[in-house]
């Protein structure tokens, strides 16, 4: 693979999504997003909620049509979505009629066709092991708690050995203890062998603990890269040597009154939401949630 | 052991008995009786104090099929059947044995009939007496009426001759142009009609009471003749037998027509000429007889219990065939929505109408592919009653499908995007397997409505089973086929409870969030 391939594994030219407003018209939510990954690079997508995070991962992802621009993976311009680029949503969506090993060997027998049966099981049980799943193996969803889950979710995105990897928040729904656990989790799967990442979340920490660059995008309609920020902590990473960087606070700090910028630009311009920094970030954590979008439901049956 | 009993319990839908296990085993006794008491206790007391309700209600409406029967009669009733359909077992059984099993046979229902004749004739002395006794009775009240009843009629006559005599009488007396003397007369014919009209009202009266005293009920009557009654069935009964076991046997008479053939070939073998031709002719129809024989069966009548177990295999064929359909298309409704658009119109269309309109329908077309209804592998009317019970039953199973096809979560949808799962596989292990919990429900609904129709649609097309049961019962018009019918309302009662409950297990077996499912 030339040198120049492995600069630009990814590239995202000028993305663009539009949704009808209600009277009929175009607004762009995202206009001109522009971004180049490397090879086994992470990227850190944070900005304010409803500015087109979740927009721009699943244009990546194939699952949202993309209004205008390209997304180009290994040279190749995507079509749709495909196993070459695994997501894990906030909520794990794990299908409750498998087993934990079950929903695992789903995306295995896709990836590995001519695999043998059992073949396909080790891989699996190798998969559930790296997430520190091996004696949950059998278990149905039902049985397992969130983190729990959100573990199956991660080896099942995993195994699928994709190009790319898309997380969108997804430790967003765990509590704080087994946030930093599935972290690590990541982090040492991606130690192991380096997969291209887009983690989109909502935690500065997270953001800088986690990635190699932090793309922050400004507040939609209309939203773009804002600023991109290189992190300069040594892989593989250790948690407590980031937290012990001279650099991690003058980084955190930066990021964040990036952020209350954006906000008050808004204000500026006469937007109509309300300012929400004093619950934003009188904490180390969040910025503020919309809940999530629940899942349309079909209309058609109430036809009958 | 003790949550494996209550697991099982659980599982089979029985969680009603799990505070006795759990009290059995000493587990917070105080709150399992209270669970005991609610879900055992005021469940049976609501249960007795209908029973008891029925029973002071029932016997004081007659109607004319006799008293409305009482929980005690339904029950006598339902034994009967029972005892019914047994006797035609045996007597089937009768028909085919064959050898030192029907050698003693004879021997036991001989004795059975000889120990029956004395109590016959006991039974028989009795009746007569009663009769007697009524007849005498009767006679005793009737008689001191049917003398006033005579003299009255005898008097009313001659009053009414001496009326008519004086307005004869009167009448010649009248002149030309009397005009007042004239309806003065009217008035009297009308009076001397008005007085006859209240004496036929007199003697009539007199009938009726006559009558009340001659349809009085006399106890003693009515016993002796149950009596009688209950000694003549068995001994018809075991007459019967005895001839199932004798010259109707069937091995009898495969028997009789195999020493008849022999007898034939015997002779063929040496006739000649003109006999040997009619010799061989008669070969051809002994061997033709003995066939017909050897696979003839007992012309068993239907019993009610053989009519459930085929109302059974009826509603299941029924409910196989609305699966059949309803599934697959219910599947492409919710997987797409232009199919769902073409097919809602038909759905509304169709829903709403009745069995009682789908059955003679289905009856001339099922009829117009099978000439000959008792040849046919299936009778046609077991197989429109079955069709007329997917008809009426699939919309609730293809409506639910629908749903749990259309509502499958987003995300899934998502994740066998990202996987490219084919079509049949994003089928297979993700669409139905996510509808499947709202599939089971819609099976369930669509078993009870079918269930509900194939009564009815028995009772129109005759197929055999409870509907026609029903429906002989009630052209038979006696009290005791009207206790039947009673017996009817809890078979089928219980029938659909047990349904039902089967359905709720195996939703519950499908149920992968487990859910509670509603009772
Ligand atoms: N199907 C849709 N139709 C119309 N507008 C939409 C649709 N989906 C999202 N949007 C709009 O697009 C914008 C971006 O949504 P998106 O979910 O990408 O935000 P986000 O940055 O992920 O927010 P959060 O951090 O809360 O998850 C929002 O303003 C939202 O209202
Ligand atoms: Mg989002």
């Amino acid at each position: 693979m030339s040198n120049n391939l492995q600069d630009k594994y990814v590239e995202i030219v000028n993305l663009v999504k539009a949704y009808p407003n209600p009277f009929g018209e175009d607004i762009r939510v995202v206009d001109g997003f522009d971004l180049r990954i490397k090879q086994g690079e992470m990227i850190g997508i944070l900005g304010h909620s409803g500015c087109g995070k979740s927009t721009v991962l699943t244009m990546v992802a194939g699952l949202n049509a993309i209004s205008g621009g390209n997304v180009i993976v290994a040279g190749k311009e995507i079509d749709g979505a495909g196993p070459d680029r695994s997501v894990v949503f906030q909520s794990p969506c794990l299908f409750p009629w498998m087993t934990a090993l079950g929903n695992v060997m789903l995306g295995v027998k896709r990836v590995y066709p001519h695999a043998s049966k059992k073949e396909r099981k080790e891989l699996a049980e190798y998969y559930l092991n790296q997430v520190g799943l091996a004696d949950a193996m059998h278990k149905y969803p039902r049985e397992m708690s969130g983190g729990m889950q959100q573990r199956v979710g991660i080896a099942r995105a995993i195994a699928l050995k994709p190009k790319m990897l898309l997380l969108d928040e997804p430790f967003g729904r765990l509590d704080s203890l087994t946030r930093m656990e599935l972290q690590d989790v990541i982090i040492d799967i991606l130690n192991e062998n380096k997969v291209t990442t887009l983690l989109v979340t909502h935690d500065v920490d997270e953001a800088i603990y986690m990635c190699d660059r932090i793309v922050t995008m400004t507040n939609g309609p209309h939203a773009r890269v804002g600023r991109i920020n290189e992190m300069p902590f040594e892989r593989p990473r250790i948690r407590q040597e980031v937290l012990d960087h001279p650099e991690y606070y003058n980084i955190r700090g930066s990021l964040i009154q990036y952020l209350e910028d954006l906000e008050h630009e808004k204000e500026k311009q006469g937007q109509e939401k309300p300012p929400v920094e004093e619950e934003t970030f009188n904490d180390q954590d969040d910025l503020p949630k919309t809940p999530k979008d629940k899942t349309e439901k079909s209309e058609l049956v109430f036809m009958l | 052991m003790k949550y494996k009993i209550l697991k099982a319990l659980d599982i089979a839908g029985l969680a009603v008995l799990d505070p006795i296990v759990r009290l059995i085993y000493r587990e917070e006794p105080s709150e399992q009786v209270r669970k005991i008491i609610l879900f055992i206790g005021i469940p049976a007391f609501t249960f007795l104090c209908f029973m008891v309700l029925w029973a002071y209600i029932a016997p004081r409406h007659t109607t004319k099929s006799g008293e409305v029967p009482t929980p005690a009669v339904v029950w006598d009733s339902a034994k009967s059947v029972w005892v019914f359909h047994e006797r035609e077992n045996i007597k089937e059984d009768d028909f085919r044995v064959s050898g030192e099993e029907r050698q003693k046979r004879i021997a036991m229902v001989s004795a059975e009939l000889e120990k029956l004749k004395p109590q016959l004739a006991k039974v028989d002395a009795l009746l007569t007496k009663a009769q007697e006794q009524a007849k005498a009775e009767t006679d005793k009240a009737v008689a001191p009426i049917m003398a006033v009843f005579e003299e009255t009629k005898a008097k009313y006559s001659a009053d009414s001759t001496a009326r008519k005599k004086a307005l004869t009488d009167l009448a010649g007396t009248i002149k030309a142009d009397d005009k007042s003397a004239r309806s003065e007369y009217l008035k009297k014919v009308e009076a001397h009609l008005a007085q006859t009209d209240v004496e036929k009202g007199n003697l009539q009266q007199i009938k009726a009471q006559m009558d009340a005293v001659m349809n009085r009920k006399h106890q003693g009557l009515i016993e002796a003749r149950l009596a009688k009654n209950r000694v003549a069935e068995k001994v018809q009964f075991y007459s019967k037998r005895l001839e199932n076991l004798g010259d109707n046997n069937q091995q009898q008479k495969v028997l009789a027509a195999k020493e008849s053939l022999d007898k034939e070939k015997e002779k063929f073998s040496q006739a000649s000429g003109r006999a040997l031709y009619f010799s061989a002719l008669k070969i051809q129809r002994a061997e033709d007889r003995l066939g017909r024989i050897e696979t003839s069966t007992y012309a068993k009548p239907w019993t009610f219990p053989a009519q459930i177990v085929r109302s059974l295999g009826c509603v299941f064929l029924g409910f196989v065939i609305a699966t059949v359909i309803a599934v697959p298309i219910g599947i492409l409704c919710g997987l797409s929505p232009v199919f769902m658009a073409a097919m809602t119109p038909l759905i509304s269309l169709f829903k709403p109408v009745s069995p009682i309109v789908w059955l003679p329908i289905v009856f001339i077309i099922v009829g117009g592919f099978i000439d000959d209804p008792e040849q046919a592998p299936v009778h046609p009317a077991f197989l429109s009653s079955a069709i007329t019970v997917a008809l009426c039953s699939l919309w609730p199973t293809l409506v639910n499908t629908a749903f749990g096809v259309a509502a499958i979560d987003k995300d899934h949808l998502n994740v066998a995007r990202v996987l490219r799962l084919g079509f049949w596989s994003r089928l297979f292990k993700i669409v139905i397997p996510s509808a499947l919990p709202l599939i089971f429900a819609g099976l369930r609904i669509s078993l009870g409505v079918g269930w509900m129709v194939l009564i009815a649609a028995e009772l129109l097309s005759s197929s055999e089973g409870i509907g026609k049961f029903v429906w002989d019962m009630f052209n038979n018009g006696s009290s005791q086929t009207f206790a039947q019918m009673f017996v009817v309302v809890f078979v089928v009662g219980i029938i659909g409870l047990m349904l039902d409950r089967t359905m709720i297990v195996f939703q519950r077996l499908v149920s992968f969030d487990d859910a509670p499912t509603a009772i």
